[in-house]
């Protein structure tokens, strides 16, 4: 069992911090490369929602954990936030048969992480909001 | 992230460099629309050196080909590495996006065949 975390605030500008300390913790737990892909893709997708959707006006900016833990052939990765509550997996999927001109350019972010996961589970406790996101590894 | 170019008659190649992600995709984004703008006969976007892509990255795409066919101007993806292809699988743009192995059956798609 290995376990991780990182805080951070609310800003596109740690994107680029997170994917690191990721990758990191997948070199040092010596994970299979291959499958950092998925992980990656969903600490962006859901942290930049945090980012973009997360703050109420006049309120000061969330605070982002996100926490990483490999067990038993299975890794997890779970993000939380102090923003105002709110469950990502409650959007809609997007139209996938739609044509080139009407698909809209957003609401496929959250799609992905749950088609690219195996189980994404979002809980509201206290102040915080959680979501968190595991997938075996083979 | 890096993009290069490359013009020539049957098409303009664009290869993107690296990472996709939110921070790259208005650069790559303005840059295909800087293409698109000068009229090319059709555009190929080479992903065989594209890692990574979220759903910011697959935003370019949808914008840049939506503009391309408005100015009927061919768009084709192609090159797609395995990571890269199941994102595009997963959210549809495999079926709405015009793709090929890599630029020279693009090419030969367009009606000229690599050299």
């Amino acid at each position: 069992m290995i376990e991780r975390s990182l805080c951070v605030v609310s800003d596109a500008a740690q994107l680029q911090s997170l994917t690191e300390f990721l990758q990191q913790f997948w070199n040092d737990a010596q994970l299979p490369p291959a499958g950092a892909f998925p992980f990656e893709l969903a600490l962006e997708e859901v942290f930049m929602n945090v980012v973009m959707h997360g703050t109420h006006p006049g309120q000061p900016v969330p605070r982002v954990t996100l926490r990483l833990s490999w067990d038993d052939g299975q890794a997890a990765l779970v993000i939380e936030d102090d923003g105002p509550a709110f469950d990502p997996l409650s959007l809609p999927s997007p139209d996938l048969n739609a044509p080139i001109e009407e698909r809209p350019v957003g609401g496929l972010g959250v799609f992905l992480v749950r088609e690219l996961m195996d189980e994404v589970t979002y809980q509201h406790t206290g102040t915080l909001n959680q979501l968190r996101m595991t997938k075996s590894l083979k | 992230m890096n993009v290069t170019f490359e013009t020539a008659t049957a098409a303009t190649v664009a290869r993107p460099q690296g990472r996709l992600d939110f921070g790259a995709a208005a650069g790559l984004q303005q840059q295909l629309e800087e293409v698109i703008a000068q009229k090319p006969a059709a555009l190929v976007v080479d992903c065989a050196q594209l890692e990574y892509v979220s759903s910011a990255g697959l935003r370019v795409f949808l914008v840049a080909a939506r503009a391309a066919k408005a100015a009927n101007i061919p768009f084709i993806a192609c090159g797609l590495q395995a990571s890269v292809r199941e994102v595009f699988d997963v959210s549809g743009f495999t079926r709405i996006l015009e793709i090929h192995a890599d630029t020279a059956a693009a090419l030969t798609h367009l009606g000229t065949p690599a050299a």
